[in-house]
């Protein structure tokens, strides 16, 4: 806390002196002058890290300035979102959004919430799917339920860390079929790949994720996925029933990744970093990565993401307390 | 055939070529510098493949990675400051011998050895990668709490000189390994309300400043003395290794099995192939007093296994898309980044770019020999500068090293406490390399008996009923009672 | 400076006590048998053992004529001494200086200071420190894209 309270009082005095010696016009009219951080709360070589690079990569192009992504892992994303909110507002630090910056606050890890940040776009948005293994028990969705319900707390479940917001679709998924979430135990684990280890391994039976994470092993025959909680159906996966198709119960949440900058961007920076994220996203290079990835596109620009993560924050705390895990 | 000619030309392009030529080199220079990591070398290397093609972008990861994992040896050998966690096992021993000149047959075993353990991951990952994925794929919470266990009995057989201290380390390592959020619910412990303490102690910072700045801090101390300086000599390097590799083969094969198999396993690298083996080299050898005084015989184990376990660490990864350490985590967002998405598809749609990584793999081993040799050269060149230049520059190196691993000055504040801890401990007759153990194994520990019980509801009987976590903890058992049952001997003898 | 085993081991006592108290306040964690406070209270016995054995093997020592603390050579040369506490310096400023000041001043000064202090020709300490610090920011801040404190240079772009 004392470090970053310094660190922000050191860049404050270190941009307010540069404002000073160069003259606020010029400083907004040269942007980007030098290099720029995108922090990526999450570690390289992951979804979001490729989602990070991919974004950096096509603003670079158009700024003409270096776009580094900057990876700023641990304590579940609060480090990485800390980064972004703590940085001065110069247009030189911005950083990737996940949805855990409306989940974090509610479990008491951090005070950090979307006010926090100066919204630049939505890019991205992925839908949980439920995933078995291809030659266990359960062919369909109707038999897994059938199962959880005959033997409530024996069938475990895996994909991320305890209230990560695959725990908290599957408790949701679960509310919304009326049985308590209490009926199927959450494992913990690092992420989507170790989950989908221990699933073939033997030592859980449901792993929750999102579709992306579990296509190698699909493609490979070991695992399937029985359902989507989403609203409609993933254009990629057309075959896949949404849980209102199979079971009438509506329940849809998701990850979802964006764009933003420390709060009180000014005004010039952020119509240029806008206008440039905009291209980025509608660039054939984007779409191509994407769809390759089995990725979802999703956009919404400055405000709207704002009204977009204040909507998700309220949604999410409801069903996290009433999953019970709001702190 | 036709597969292999494609990948062949693909690999035989002036481009590739030099890219991997500039990665070997690159690789080298890493691992040779203190404080900069084979982990960091391909994490710095994912910018700059991002938009090669595949074959370049993986050639250049994959020789990276070999060339960084045994140019670790060097600084252990020459400085006492293992240049990557996988050489941290021997480096006691590596420098011990270069003290008794034999910096010669030190490097050399650590060139040959490490070239030849490489050659034998790559075989097992053509031949076997699809079954070898498999039995990997069978491990769960419980097999690998297990497997933890066992890793840190290696502690035992490494800390040699005094047993309660030796002990005190490593439970020092498995506490440092709880600071940050916890690994199953999610509680933050030992953060003191910091935000930048949430992301625990990382364990590259922290191997740096145990090695690394420990001994900057003992040479600050004797810098200007006469020294006893490892004789920098440096003669043929290869002298005595076909005798070597006759009298040790047995060792190699041991270990570079081994090694293949604990890198297979997601989430166990070179590092923990490195400590195992050279524990299991100590409990099996003919002549175990030797261990720790200077004697070749670990160090033969354990370079051949961390070269090893690189090429089965590519198993699970290019077979399951799972990686197994942390430079194919790395990898695997590579090759979906090229459209190569791992998995058994990846044989069918792909072949070519497989079948052309493995080559390079073969390749990259063969060029080791050569580079290697070049790397030992210029290391002994680098190591004529005086030490009072030489010093403060691998300070910082140490720095930028450890920054770069978490983009965190929290590294470099790792740096200093654990630094001093380091140099403090080692004065007073804790051994160090057991804390990096515990830091290594801390969280696999935890978390497998954590999530084990859950699964269980509770019961402990859930620990042996699986077929492979009933085998690994029958022999965890087994080596336990062994120990308790050495140690109470002399006791009873003596009273 | 080498301690008596007995003070090692107090140490490590007291270190365990710290990390027992500490895990008091953790909440339980309801449907779960175990939490976070049970590695750390495991380990903080692991460690109160260890320091017992030692401050039993260095209270036996003691009685042998070993001194609570030996005072090392070292402590007797001024220089040493300095050279020592100006390692320590150098990470605290570059730890209290890095972002403000940047990579490239904090760098070369930490490097030219170091390099006199240990006895280094003042000339080669300066251009050692000039060259590698130009080279690790050009390697690892532009090539490689480590993010390094820019510091005082955004003053001057």
């Amino acid at each position: 806390m004392t470090r970053l309270t310094r660190r922000t009082f050191m860049t404050a005095a270190t941009g307010a002196a540069a404002t000073a010696t160069l003259g606020a016009p010029s400083f907004a009219q040269a942007y980007p002058s030098r290099p720029i951080q995108l922090i990526c709360p999450w570690g390289a070589g992951g979804g979001t890290d490729a989602v990070a690079r991919i974004v950096g990569t096509l603003l670079e192009k158009d700024l003409g300035q270096p776009v580094t992504v900057v990876n700023r892992t641990g304590g579940n994303g609060v480090v990485g979102h800390s980064a972004i909110a703590t940085a001065a507002p110069d247009g030189y630090t911005i950083g990737l959004l996940t949805v855990e910056i409306v989940m974090m606050h509610w479990m008491g890890l951090t005070q950090l919430g979307p006010a926090d940040y100066t919204p630049i776009g939505l890019v991205n948005e992925d839908a949980p799917v439920v995933i078995v293994k291809s030659d266990g028990p359960y062919k369909d969705l109707k038999a897994l339920i059938d199962a959880i319900k005959a033997n409530p707390g024996k069938l475990k479940a895996s994909g991320t860390a305890q209230g990560g917001i695959w725990h908290l679709a599957l408790v949701g998924m679960l509310q919304a079929l009326k049985i308590p979430p209490s009926a199927v135990p959450w494992v913990p684990s690092t992420g989507a790949a170790a989950g989908l280890q221990d699933l073939v391994a033997g030592g859980v039976d449901i792993v929750c994720c999102s579709a992306p994470e579990g296509k190698s092993l699909v493609d490979a025959g070991r695992v399937k996925y029985l359902t989507v909680m989403a609203p409609r159906r993933d254009p990629t996966l057309p075959d896949l029933q949404t849980l209102k198709e199979i079971t009438g119960a509506e329940y849809a949440t998701g990850v979802w990744r964006g764009i933003a900058g420390p709060k009180n961007l000014p005004a010039p920076i952020f119509d240029k970093l806008l206008a440039s994220l905009k291209k980025a996203y509608d660039s054939k290079e984007y779409k191509e990565f994407m769809t390759n990835r089995n990725f979802g596109m999703s956009w919404s620009a400055g405000p709207d993401f704002g009204a977009f993560m204040v909507k998700a924050d309220a949604a999410m705390g409801e069903s996290m307390k009433s999953a019970g895990l709001a702190k | 055939m036709d597969i292999l000619i494609q990948a062949f030309l693909l690999v035989v392009r002036p481009d590739v070529i030099v890219t991997i030529l500039l990665a070997s080199l690159f690789g080298l220079f890493v691992g040779a510098i203190p404080g900069l990591t084979a982990t960091m070398a391909t994490a710095l290397l994912v910018p700059v493949t991002f938009f090669m093609d595949p074959i370049p972008a993986l050639g250049a990861i994959v020789t990276a990675s070999a060339m960084a994992i045994f140019s670790g040896d060097i600084p252990a050998a020459l400085l006492r400051m293992p240049g990557t966690p996988a050489s941290a096992a021997y480096t006691d021993e590596s420098y011990k011998l270069g003290k008794k000149g034999m910096l010669d047959l030190t490097l050399g075993t650590n060139v040959v050895f490490s070239a030849m353990g490489g050659m034998f991951g790559v075989a097992i990952l053509v031949f076997a990668a699809p079954w070898l994925a498999e039995v990997a794929l069978k491990f769960s919470s419980f097999e690998y709490f297990w497997l933890a266990c066992l890793g840190l009995t290696c502690a035992v057989f490494i800390s040699t000189t005094d047993p309660v201290k030796g002990f005190a380390s490593l439970f020092l390592g498995l506490a440092f390994a709880t600071v940050g959020i916890d690994p199953v619910v999610g509680h933050p412990r030992f953060t003191f309300g910091s935000i930048e303490l949430l992301q625990g102690i990382s364990f590259i910072p922290a191997m740096i400043a145990l090695f690394a700045v420990s001994e900057v801090l003992r040479q600050a101390l004797v810098i200007g003395d006469p020294v006893e300086q490892v004789s920098a000599h440096i003669g043929n390097i290869f002298k005595g290794i076909g005798a070597m590799i006759r009298r040790y083969k047995f060792n190699f094969l041991r270990s570079s099995t081994i090694g293949v198999a604990i890198g297979a396993l997601p989430g166990a690298g070179g590092d923990i192939a490195a400590w195992i083996t050279y524990a299991v080299s100590k409990k099996f050898s003919k002549e175990p007093e030797k261990f720790g005084t200077g004697h070749i015989e670990g160090i033969v184990d354990a370079t051949s296994a961390n070269n090893a376990a690189l090429a089965g660490a590519w198993i699970p990864a290019l077979v399951f898309g799972i990686p197994g350490d942390s430079i194919t985590a790395i990898v695997i967002g590579v090759l979906y980044m090229k459209g190569m998405n791992p998995g058994p598809t990846v044989f069918l749609h792909n072949p070519q770019l497989i079948y052309g990584v493995f080559i390079i793999f073969i390749i990259a081993n063969l060029m080791l020999v050569p580079l290697g040799l070049i790397a030992i050269k210029s290391a002994k060149q680098i190591l004529r500068l005086p030490r009072q230049l030489l010093i403060p520059i691998i300070l910082m190196f140490c720095i930028v090293g450890a920054f770069a691993i978490t983009n965190s000055i929290l590294a470099v504040v790792i740096l200093l406490v654990l630094g001093i801890l380091g140099w403090v401990l080692e004065e007073n007759g804790f051994p160090v390399a057991p804390i990096i153990l515990g830091m290594v194994l801390g969280e696999m520990l935890e978390m497998n008996f954590m999530t084990s019980m859950i699964k269980a509801d509770g019961s402990f009987l859930a620990f042996f009923e699986r077929p492979i976590a009933g085998v690994l903890g029958a022999m965890t058992l087994l080596v336990w009672a062994g120990m308790i049952w050495t140690g109470l001997r002399p006791k009873r003898a003596a009273a | 400076m080498r301690a008596n085993d007995a003070i090692c081991g107090l140490v490590l006592l007291v270190l365990a006590a710290v990390m027992a108290a500490l895990t008091i306040p953790f909440p339980e964690f309801p449907g779960q048998n175990y939490g976070p406070d049970l590695l750390p209270r495991i380990l903080s016995v692991a460690l109160a053992i260890c320091g017992a054995l030692l401050i039993k093997r260095g209270w036996q020592a003691r009685g042998q004529g070993d001194p609570w603390f030996t005072r090392p050579a070292w402590l007797g040369v001024p220089i040493k001494v300095m050279r020592l506490l100006l390692v320590i310096a150098a990470l605290l400023f570059y730890i209290f200086a890095g972002d403000p000041l940047g990579f490239l001043p904090v760098s070369f000064i930490i490097i030219a200071v170091l390099a006199i202090a240990f006895g280094g020709r003042p000339f080669w300490a300066l251009v050692a420190a000039l060259v590698a610090t130009l080279a690790i920011n050009y390697f690892f801040g532009s090539i490689m894209r480590v993010p390094l404190p820019r510091g005082i240079l955004d003053l001057f772009v």
